[in-house]
């Protein structure tokens, strides 16, 4: 274990502070929200030793918004506030319950969406209902602020477009059509605190006995969270018989690359997402 | 050259100060700086649960915070939640209902179950279960614990 006797910590009291001192000192240092990964990354020689940048206290980044048919969520909202939230319950239940499988209580008190977004795991549990809303991410710097789609803000493992002096301050999104259902869903190997091996997202809506639009997210099983785009494409104006939906969902292997890692093999991961995959379009199919 | 951050925080009620490392934890401020060992340190990796303490009201791990970030808020221990050596409620129930062994993970249980009747959830032993996930007892007594928290809940017309 490492210990960290010589890391400093600086507790900005606004964002414009905390982008001044990112400005001076991006390279060297590491923004630190709820903390609850990077504080035990560092402990553990994981995340380099840097100071640390503490904007976990700055309030005018922790809301959820409701306006012009978008939802925005401060990055430092923590998970427990976006389960709890009312608008996200409403249009993106399966948002909500991506957010309630997080972690422990404990850790959806602290945790943030924005620190599980720049954490960059590909097993992010927010992640793939985001992918499925088409989420965007703003980014702020002293320079100004721009706006990224969240599947161009993940350049490949742990690889994010940010800068060392920028924060990444917003997720927004549309609220989807109210005729088309979501559903996330996790593979984990225990309750509680548990790391997916496979999770993904799944919306999809329906007229007249075909599909007319699906999304389809995976993660856990590729450097970032994938878009089944070839699965999507076999169900677009196909009907949803159980044909249509086992092909479907066999052809996320198209779109996926999973590893080994201590959860779990390559192999499995595969056949866990396929599974997966089709048990969630089986239910949205059959309406539970 | 270290820089030392002053923390001023509610603990227990009472305003609390002192200038510590940036760096430290939570955990060890409050064990180390505040006196209070009641909170106890499991596994130091956010994953058992015996560091819970509230903070703000929620429960939190506080191996998984500096107390830098804890400035300012309000920060309630095992401590806090009994006057002296008289017991609340919950201890009650749970020294009734055996669900202490060697003791280790019971501050943190502890305050989950306040946390968890602090909601005022009408609540089922599954779900009791679910809410407690993030507490190991390693001496596996979870029946006895479930046992004291359903009793509770049932005593608030909030067991399901
Ligand atoms: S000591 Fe904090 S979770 Fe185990
Ligand atoms: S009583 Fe021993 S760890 Fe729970």
């Amino acid at each position: 274990m490492v210990s960290l006797y010589d890391i400093q910590v600086f507790t900005p009291r606004t964002l414009e502070e905390a982008l001044e001192l990112l400005d001076k000192m991006g390279g060297r240092t590491k923004i630190i929200a709820g903390g609850t990964d990077l504080i035990i990354q560092m402990r553990h020689g994981l995340a380099p030793r840097r100071d640390l940048i503490n904007i976990y206290g700055l309030r005018e980044l922790r809301y959820i918004r409701e306006e012009h048919g978008m939802v925005r969520i401060g990055a430092l909202t923590t998970f427990s506030e976006i389960a709890a939230s009312e608008p996200i319950q409403k249009h993106v239940p399966f948002l909500a319950e991506a957010a309630n499988t997080i972690g422990s209580i404990q850790i959806m008190n602290k945790a943030t969406i924005g620190g599980n977004l720049v954490n960059a795991s590909p097993a992010a549990d927010s992640l793939p209902p985001l992918y499925v809303l088409d989420a965007s991410v703003k980014i702020v710097g002293r320079k100004g602020e721009r706006t990224v789609s969240i599947e161009r803000f993940y350049k490949g493992y742990k690889k994010m477009d940010i800068a060392p002096d920028e924060i990444l301050a917003e997720i927004s999104f549309k609220i989807p059509d109210t005729d088309g259902r979501g559903l996330f869903f996790k593979h984990g190997l225990r309750l509680g605190d548990a790391i997916s091996v496979v999770n993904g997202a799944v919306w999809m809506r329906r007229r007249e006995g075909v599909i007319e639009d699906v999304k389809i997210s995976l993660g856990a099983v590729a450097p970032t969270v994938v878009r089944a785009r070839r699965s999507e494409e076999i169900l677009k104006g196909a009907k949803p018989d159980d044909e249509n939906l086992r092909q479907a969902a066999r052809a996320v292997i198209h779109d996926i690359s999973p590893i080994d890692d201590v959860r779990g093999s390559a192999g499995y991961r595969a056949e866990m997402a396929v599974n997966y995959v089709y048990m969630a379009l089986k239910r949205l199919v059959m309406g539970r | 050259m270290v820089n030392k951050v002053k923390v001023n925080l509610k603990l227990n009620g009472e305003r609390f100060s002192a200038e510590i490392d940036p760096r430290m934890l939570l955990c060890d401020f409050i064990r180390d700086v505040a006196g209070l060992t009641g909170t106890h340190i499991g596994c130091m990796t956010g994953n058992c649960g015996a560091c819970t303490v509230l903070m703000n009201g929620r429960t939190v791990k506080s191996c998984t915070i500096l107390a830098a970030q804890a400035n300012g808020s309000d920060i309630t221990t095992i401590e806090g939640l009994s006057k002296g050596l008289e017991l609340n409620p919950i201890q009650r129930a749970f020294h009734k209902r055996y669900a202490v062994q060697c003791g280790y993970c019971t501050p943190g249980m502890i305050i989950t179950a306040h946390y968890l009747l602090s909601l005022g959830k009408t609540l089922s032993r599954q779900e009791i279960r679910e809410h407690i996930s993030g507490n190991l007892c390693r001496c596996t007594g979870y029946q006895n614990i479930i046992d004291a928290i359903e009793e509770l809940l049932r005593d608030k017309g909030l067991l399901r």
